[in-house]
């Protein structure tokens, strides 16, 4: 029983922090309807960002936040401006192969300049969290909570300001909104940038748990994809649910089929869920050609 | 200003006196084929460098019968540029001998093309079984092959291991954790059989994948099933994802043995800081006792070790000294004999090479096989007087542990001091 605790509630917060990498991606997703192929070197980019900011400044990583996510803005409206604005009247391949000509060149550059060493910041807080029986590391309960906060505020930010309304009012109908004022180019830039932004903030909360290599985004890219799709794409509750739903799987079918299984399992129940509920745990109908989700 | 006379006076009389012993004769040239760039090439710089510190200290005692040693470096980054470089060394800078490869991909890749246009490789490091297994002439394994890794790390446990820990052998309760990759299966399953010849049950066998991203449900199922001594095979990585999650689920064990690979790797106490103490680790040995060494290969030892601390300020990881004991021998013990440089010739010489144990810096021997090994007749040219042992991480360096000649310190923390008390 209490292993059976002790995997659920490990899986749930794994599950938090994959879902607060997958969010900026549902989000660009949801918005602009494009798929962004280098999300996991954005992540990579922010996770080394994290590590310079802490080891180079001593700063902690949750303070190095305040740079990150703001530079990761700026890298992603960047990105947005140089090659996704340009490929997006184009057919949809041309984002795809753009997106993933990124990819490489990112994974590439990183590993010109850093080496492929792994790069490592001190745990933040000395000893794990004990309750009862179960033994949790601080950083990945503090990590859940960041990512339960920023759904909530994102959530409300889409429903109650104008900007966020007039995200959704571009992701209903384009050309109406841009007849009713909505400067649609400029929204998906900051839609873009502001999904990059996210990336950052996981990377931080990410940089205490992981080490960061060239090739780290590859590791975490995949899960992100499933679980974007799982949640109902564009949905960013969705991608909540759904990450927790691959953590809390992964982690029961490693411990009672095999480790080497626990890929396996997660993209079995992504099939399920694909085959019995197209449009995701919590998309709409037709929810890849809407968008995001009001 | 006299700094200056000086100097100029040296470049002229260099000057004047160079043709007299410059030109006396041509360099033997040597096609090193390391990966120089790419993900390999940190493990590949340090080796290049413990090779120039070879070539080095034999230029300056006046080279192998009064010819220098030249280098031609190729960048191995994988193993189809390993093969394009070595063509290339071969075909336009008319190479016959070629050495490295750090990986044993690449040692595969290499000494393929190598033997193909039947060139002398002698492999420094690359560990898989494969690469004396098929059919070829003119490649010599000197490190030690895959197998005795994991041969070691159960030596370890039996000869040693469980006599510190007061314990029976049938008693102690020994867990395997491997990667389910082509290095951790093969050394996994090179442990699996090893033990089962000994009779020893392993009380957990299980492979994962080294991208996994939680290693919750892995230290949960090795914590239930209770292992006195757990054998991991991993890569960085997952290494250290698995130390700091024991640590976190307070999963405690008497000895922990990691093989190769990513407890090897001098990162490791970069990353997990002092957690890394008291670990075992079954691999090539960096330093080993002076005391096994012939008094001649003891101060080339001290002489390499010294170099390589000034210039790569830190000691040489096994890898690195591996890579340095293997061309200090074709320095001394094989192209000294040779007379015409041939490929052939060079064969003849290594076959006939007899070394006992401590005639090369780390410890190793001798003894090719030739298509004459009772174990595996396919076999030719492995060492099979290749030493590898087990060291330990201290607080502030590594010992070797094991076996007992080779040994630089006596095992400590064993058993291994629970976490809240590491």
């Amino acid at each position: 029983m209490t292993t059976l605790g002790q995997l659920i509630l490990s899986g749930i917060f794994i599950g938090g922090i994959y879902a607060l990498m997958s969010i900026g991606l549902t989000l660009i997703f949801g918005v602009l309807r494009i798929v962004n192929f280098a999300h996991g070197e954005f992540l990579m980019l922010g996770m080394y960002g994290a590590w310079a900011m802490t080891r180079g400044l001593g700063l902690d990583p949750y303070v190095a936040i305040i740079a990150v996510v703001p530079a990761m803005f700026l890298f992603g409206g960047l990105v947005y401006r140089l090659i996704v604005s340009p490929a997006l009247d184009k057919p949809h391949l041309v984002v795809v192969f753009a997106t993933m000509g990124l990819s490489i060149l990112m994974q590439n550059i990183a590993l010109m300049l850093m080496s492929a060493d792994l790069f490592d910041i001190p745990p933040v807080f000395g000893h794990a969290v004990t309750v009862g029986p179960f033994y949790f590391k601080a950083e990945l309960v503090l990590g859940f909570v960041i990512t339960a906060v920023c759904t909530l505020v994102l959530q409300w930010a889409l429903k109650s300001t104008y900007l966020g309304k007039a995200i959704r009012a571009t992701v209903q109908d384009r050309e109406a909104a841009m007849l009713m004022g909505i400067p649609v180019p400029r929204i998906f830039l900051i839609t873009f940038a502001g999904g990059s932004a996210l990336v950052g903030l996981a990377a931080c909360v990410m940089m205490p748990l992981f080490s960061v290599f060239p090739t780290v985004g590859l590791n975490f890219v995949l899960i992100a994809f499933v679980i974007v799709v799982l949640g109902g794409m564009g949905s960013i509750e969705g991608a909540l649910i759904g990450g927790i739903c691959v953590g809390v799987v992964q982690s029961l079918s490693s411990y009672y089929v095999a480790p080497a299984f626990g890929q396996m399992f997660f993209f079995i129940l992504f099939l399920l869920v694909m085959i019995f509920r197209p449009n995701g745990l919590l998309g709409q109908k037709g929810a890849a050609d809407i968008g995001i989700i009001d | 200003m006299r700094h200056w006379l000086k100097l100029f006076a040296c470049i002229l009389a260099a000057a004047t006196f160079a043709p007299a012993t410059g030109f006396a004769q041509a360099p033997i040239r040597i096609g090193v084929l390391l990966p120089l760039t790419g993900p390999f090439a940190k493990n590949g710089i340090e080796n290049w460098e413990a090779m120039k510190i070879a070539r080095d200290m034999i230029n300056e005692r006046g080279g192998i019968n009064g010819r220098k040693i030249e280098y031609l470096e190729g960048d191995a980054t994988s193993p189809s540029a390993a093969i394009s470089e070595t063509e290339r060394l071969i075909t336009k800078e008319g190479i016959k001998i070629t050495t490295g490869s750090f990986a044993s991909p690449l040692a595969i890749a290499v000494s393929q093309a190598a033997e193909r246009h039947g060139v002398f490789h002698w492999e420094t490091t690359g560990a898989a079984e494969i690469i004396t297994r098929r059919g070829f002439k003119h490649t010599f394994q000197v490190g030690a092959p895959a197998r005795k890794y994991g041969q070691a790390a159960v030596d370890f446990i039996t000869e040693d291991l469980a006599k510190r820990l007061n314990r029976p052998v049938s008693d102690l309760r020994i867990a395997m954790l491997w990667e389910n990759r082509a290095f951790g299966k093969s050394v996994g399953d090179g442990i699996r059989a090893y033990t089962g010849k000994k009779g020893i049950k392993l009380v957990y066998d299980e492979g994962y994948d080294q991208f996994a991203t939680d290693m919750t449900p892995i230290v949960q199922k090795l914590k239930d099933s209770k292992p006195d001594i757990l054998i991991a095979i991993s890569f960085p990585n997952d290494a250290i994802l698995f130390q700091r999650k024991a640590k976190e689920l307070n999963f405690n064990v008497a000895a922990f043995i990691g093989v190769s690979a990513g407890y090897s790797s001098p990162d490791l106490r970069a990353s997990i800081g002092s957690m890394v103490n008291g670990i075992f680790v079954a691999d090539f040995p960096p330093k080993v006792n002076p005391n096994v060494l012939k008094p001649e290969v003891r101060k080339i030892a001290d002489e390499f070790y010294k170099r390589y601390e000034k210039k790569m300020g830190r000691p040489p990881a096994g890898h690195a000294t591996a890579g340095f004991s293997a061309i200090w021998a074709l320095f001394t013990d094989v192209l000294p004999k040779a007379k015409t440089f041939e490929p052939d010739e060079l064969r003849d010489i290594a076959l006939k090479l007899d070394l006992p144990e401590g005639s090369l810096v780390n410890g190793s021997g001798i003894k090719f096989t030739n298509f004459d090994w009772p174990d595996n007749p396919k076999d030719a040219g492995q060492n099979l007087r290749a030493s590898i042992g087990v060291w330990q991480w201290t607080k502030d360096g590594n010992e070797q542990v094991f076996p007992a000649k080779l040994a630089t310190h006596e095992p400590i923390m064993v058993p291994l001091p629970s976490w809240d008390k590491r």
